[in-house]
């Protein structure tokens, strides 16, 4: 009939508009909460959750470190929690520790400077069931399950070699700043690789070079940059070579070099290939610079740990590898790094 | 289930079913509207829910360990009821936190606030039992363990609370601006669904209404005296179908109605005509007598005055003679206006008869054979006469043999016949045809005729008795005679 479809024509019509209505009216709303990050997809449940306390958390080391760690943790449905000490936090590494022992986390990765009473943490975690990975410095006297680094000999002997290639005949003075804790036998070994080397290669010279340790030992935020501008400011005059070994205090020296305008007179072995760093190296204010790999540092502290898990054993030593950046290498890791920004604009 | 027909519904039904369609219309979308806008206003309003229940968390977590520290210091019953009471509701509370590790900055901090929450609430517990025991030392660093925890998780707490307040306050941001998104949208809906409903009303009632339309448009045709119109057939059963069928045969009944009327009023006026053609062919056989006669008056009271002349000279035949004469045009002028009996008929055709033997001394020889029984049979007047004279003119005059003319009239089944028969001249077929038609020449005989010419006799014959054909011409050719017959309707009484 004739009218009957009309109004079921009519009826269908309003009712197709009502819910096309509706149904905008609702993507608009989810897009306005997506809009601003109101709308996050919590998504599936992950099986583990490790946490992951470094020094500074903002740095870019470990930042590129937490990244990759992140994503091997993604791909084994691993939730990887980036806690670290910084300007926003009162919170010190013994907080965190506590906080996620507390919060029966599955697993730890820390990075251990030798701060007082972290051992001690770290047993608690083992103690409580939780698995302890240490990242970057060793805590081997403690019942961590793993360290994912470099070992100091291996640190000093590349350190050694650098030390070596660049100390010319000008070269007399060379200082190694630190900026950890670590036991005298380490300290005096990484002292004896460094000077092993400068002085093979002065043999020939006959040359006495004067290498000295300081380790600044500093927890504070801006204590690395005083003691940096002290040593440039020092009545003996700059060392002849410094070698840093932490991003901050490379970034404090490249500074200082700048400030006292010293460029060329100090020879700067840095540590970390941060964006300024590798900038000061194509600009020849810094030597080199050792490039630990932050990719094999961050997925490698989540696989140990989720090998424990799974398999209740993991190899104590996870070696990182380490290599020194060049002039011309750094001038092409500037142009890469460029290009990425560059594609991600 | 009896199927939904619309043309069975009434025209009130019909009203009822629209109305109602437009009403369910608007009260979906306002139902709708309604419940759009209430769980935004909910929304709305819980909000900040969140954070209430946040606050709550951290005011029962203080509650746990100020009540945990008062049964430390005073080891108080109340205290300790206090304390369990405040824990039993912490930890309700916390069973509403998150417990799964997701990628989600405020749920993981939930978890982690409920994981701590348990270990501070194990260290509690630890601390009371140990304050139970005495047992001094354990109780002093459970204290100390759970207050750093407490410590924690308050900060946690307040955290997870501004990072809800500052997402709640965007979510509050983005719920207004819905809302005024809604104020909009909604004015446009409503005025998408009055536009559908327009339609949808124009629609149903144009077909409800057309037959409304159909019957005025058909009705002013009517008044206009058009009685074919005919509205559409409708479907429909309401009133309007009714009305409409009903309007359809009272049409029909007009027409027919009108048909009758015309039809009545033509034959009446056929017969008006006929009675006033009769009376001018009636006044036309008089007016050519009078003027052939002058004064038939004057003439019979003469021809009177004649026969009483002959009476007193004793001249009988001349005074017969004149008697018939005087009869003769008397039935003439009397007869005139009015029919006759046969017998007044037959009686004028003896007196011409008379007069014309006198005149052509007995030359003329007619015979009658009469059923006496139909004297009174009444006919027009000014019948026989005619036929008869036309008989002796132009049948037996001139012809070199006696001439006989015969008279009958029989019964016949159903009608009389009426012959007139002549031995005379004849008549061609063409003849006949041409006199049947009225189209016979007036010859020079018609001076001595008496004016009533057969063409009259016919037409009044046809009038007089209403049927075509009254007069029959029958002749076998030349020298052989003529019969003239006329057919009149008889019925026996």
């Amino acid at each position: 009939m004739e009218k009957k479809g009309y109004v079921g024509i009519i009826v269908l019509l309003a009712a197709v508009f009502a819910v096309i209505f509706f149904s905008v009216n609702d993507s608009y709303y989810r897009r306005v909460l997506q809009l601003q990050g109101l709308e996050e997809e919590a998504g599936e449940a992950c099986d583990y959750h490790f946490t992951m306390i470094v020094d500074n958390a903002e740095s870019s080391f470990w930042r590129a470190a937490y990244e990759s760690g992140s994503q091997a943790a993604q791909e084994n449905k691993v939730l990887l929690e980036l806690k670290g000490t910084g300007p926003d936090t009162r919170y010190d590494k013994i907080d965190y520790m506590n906080i996620s022992i507390a919060s029966q986390v599955d697993g730890i990765i820390v990075e251990n400077n030798g701060e007082e009473g972290l051992a001690e943490k770290i047993d608690e975690a083992v103690e409580a069931g939780i698995p302890v990975v240490t990242v970057m410095s060793d805590a081997s006297y403690s019942k961590r399950q793993s360290f994912v680094g470099v070992s100091d000999y291996q640190l000093g002997q590349a350190y050694a070699e650098q030390a070596a290639l660049y100390a010319d005949e000008d070269v007399k003075d060379i200082l190694i700043v630190m900026n950890r804790l670590t036991d005298e036998k380490s300290q005096s070994q990484f002292y004896s690789q460094v000077y092993n080397a400068v002085s093979g290669k002065s043999d020939g010279t006959g040359q006495q070079v004067n290498v000295s340790i300081q380790n600044l030992l500093l927890i504070g935020s801006f204590d690395a940059e005083e003691a940096i501008r002290d040593i440039f400011q020092r009545k003996a005059g700059p060392p002849d070579m410094l070698i840093c070994m932490d991003e901050e205090t490379t970034e404090c020296a490249r500074q200082a070099l700048i400030d006292y305008n010293m460029a060329g007179g100090v020879r700067i072995i840095g540590c970390y290939a941060s964006d300024n760093t590798v900038d000061a190296i194509t600009k020849g204010l810094i030597k080199t610079t050792c490039s630990i790999d932050t990719k094999q540092l961050g997925s490698r502290s989540v696989e140990a740990l989720l090998d424990y898990k799974k398999e209740g054993r993991v190899n104590s030593y996870y070696n990182v590898d380490i290599h020194f950046v060049d002039e011309e290498e750094a001038a092409m890791l500037q142009r890469r790094r460029h290009n990425e920004k560059i594609s991600l604009e | 289930m009896k199927k939904f027909r619309w043309n069975k519904l009434s025209f009130s039904s019909k009203m009822v079913f629209q109305v109602g369609v437009i009403a369910a219309l608007f009260f979906a979308v306002s139902t709708a509207f309604y419940l759009r806008l209430n769980k935004f206003m909910g929304n709305l309003d819980s909000v900040y829910s969140s954070n209430v229940d946040i606050t709550l968390l951290s005011d029962t977590l203080k509650e746990v360990q100020d009540n945990m520290y008062l049964y430390l210091k005073v080891k108080s019953s109340d205290s300790l009821k206090n304390y369990y009471q405040s824990e039993a509701k912490y930890r309700e509370l916390l069973g509403n936190l998150n417990d799964q590790t997701v990628h989600s900055a405020s749920l993981l901090l939930e978890k982690n606030i409920r994981k701590m929450s348990e270990t501070y609430l194990t260290d509690t517990a630890d601390t009371v039992s140990a304050k139970r025991a005495r047992n001094v030392e354990k109780y002093k660093k459970k204290y100390e363990e759970s207050l750093e925890l407490y410590r924690y998780i308050s900060s946690e707490i307040t955290s997870l609370n501004n990072q809800l307040f500052i997402n709640n306050n965007k979510r509050y941001e983005a719920l207004r601006e819905m809302l005024r998104y809604l104020e909009t949208s909604n004015s446009i809906l409503m005025l998408v669904i009055v536009a559908c409903a327009l339609i949808f009303i124009t629609m149903t009632s144009r077909s409800t209404v057309r037959p409304l339309t159909n019957m005025a448009n058909t009705a002013r045709l009517v008044g206009e005296g058009n009685f074919h119109v005919k509205m559409p057939d409708v479907e429909s059963e309401d009133e309007l179908g009714t009305v409409t069928r009903a309007f359809n045969t009272m049409v029909e009944s007009l027409d027919d109605y009108m048909r009758q009327t015309q039809e009545g009023m033509r034959q009446h006026q056929k017969m008006v005509e006929r009675e006033l053609l009769m009376e001018t062919h009636l006044k036309e056989a008089q007016l050519k007598f009078l003027q052939s006669q002058i004064n038939p008056h004057f003439l019979f009271n003469s021809l009177n005055a004649g026969v009483q002349l002959a009476m007193i000279e004793d001249a009988d035949q001349t005074g017969i003679f004149l008697e018939k004469m005087a009869d003769f045009f008397r039935y003439n002028v009397k007869k005139g206006q009015e029919d006759a009996t046969l017998a007044e008929e037959l009686e004028a055709v003896d007196n011409y008869v008379y007069i014309l033997n006198v005149r052509f001394t007995g030359d003329i020889h007619v015979t009658k054979e009469v059923d006496e029984s139909l004297y009174d049979l009444r006919m027009p007047s000014m019948i026989l006469q005619p036929l008869v004279e036309n008989a002796v003119n132009h049948g037996i005059r001139d012809i070199d043999w006696e001439g006989q003319i015969r008279l009958s009239v029989e019964k016949k089944e159903d009608h009389v016949e009426i012959i007139v028969q002549d031995n005379g001249k004849g008549m061609s077929s063409e003849q006949i045809d041409a006199v049947l038609k009225g189209e016979g020449q007036q010859s020079a005989e018609q001076r001595d005729s008496t004016g009533v010419g057969m063409n009259n006799v016919i037409k009044r014959m046809e009038l007089y008795y209403q049927q075509e054909n009254p007069v029959r011409i029958i002749s076998e050719g030349e020298n052989k005679g003529t019969s003239v017959i006329l057919s009149i309707p008889f019925r026996e009484e």
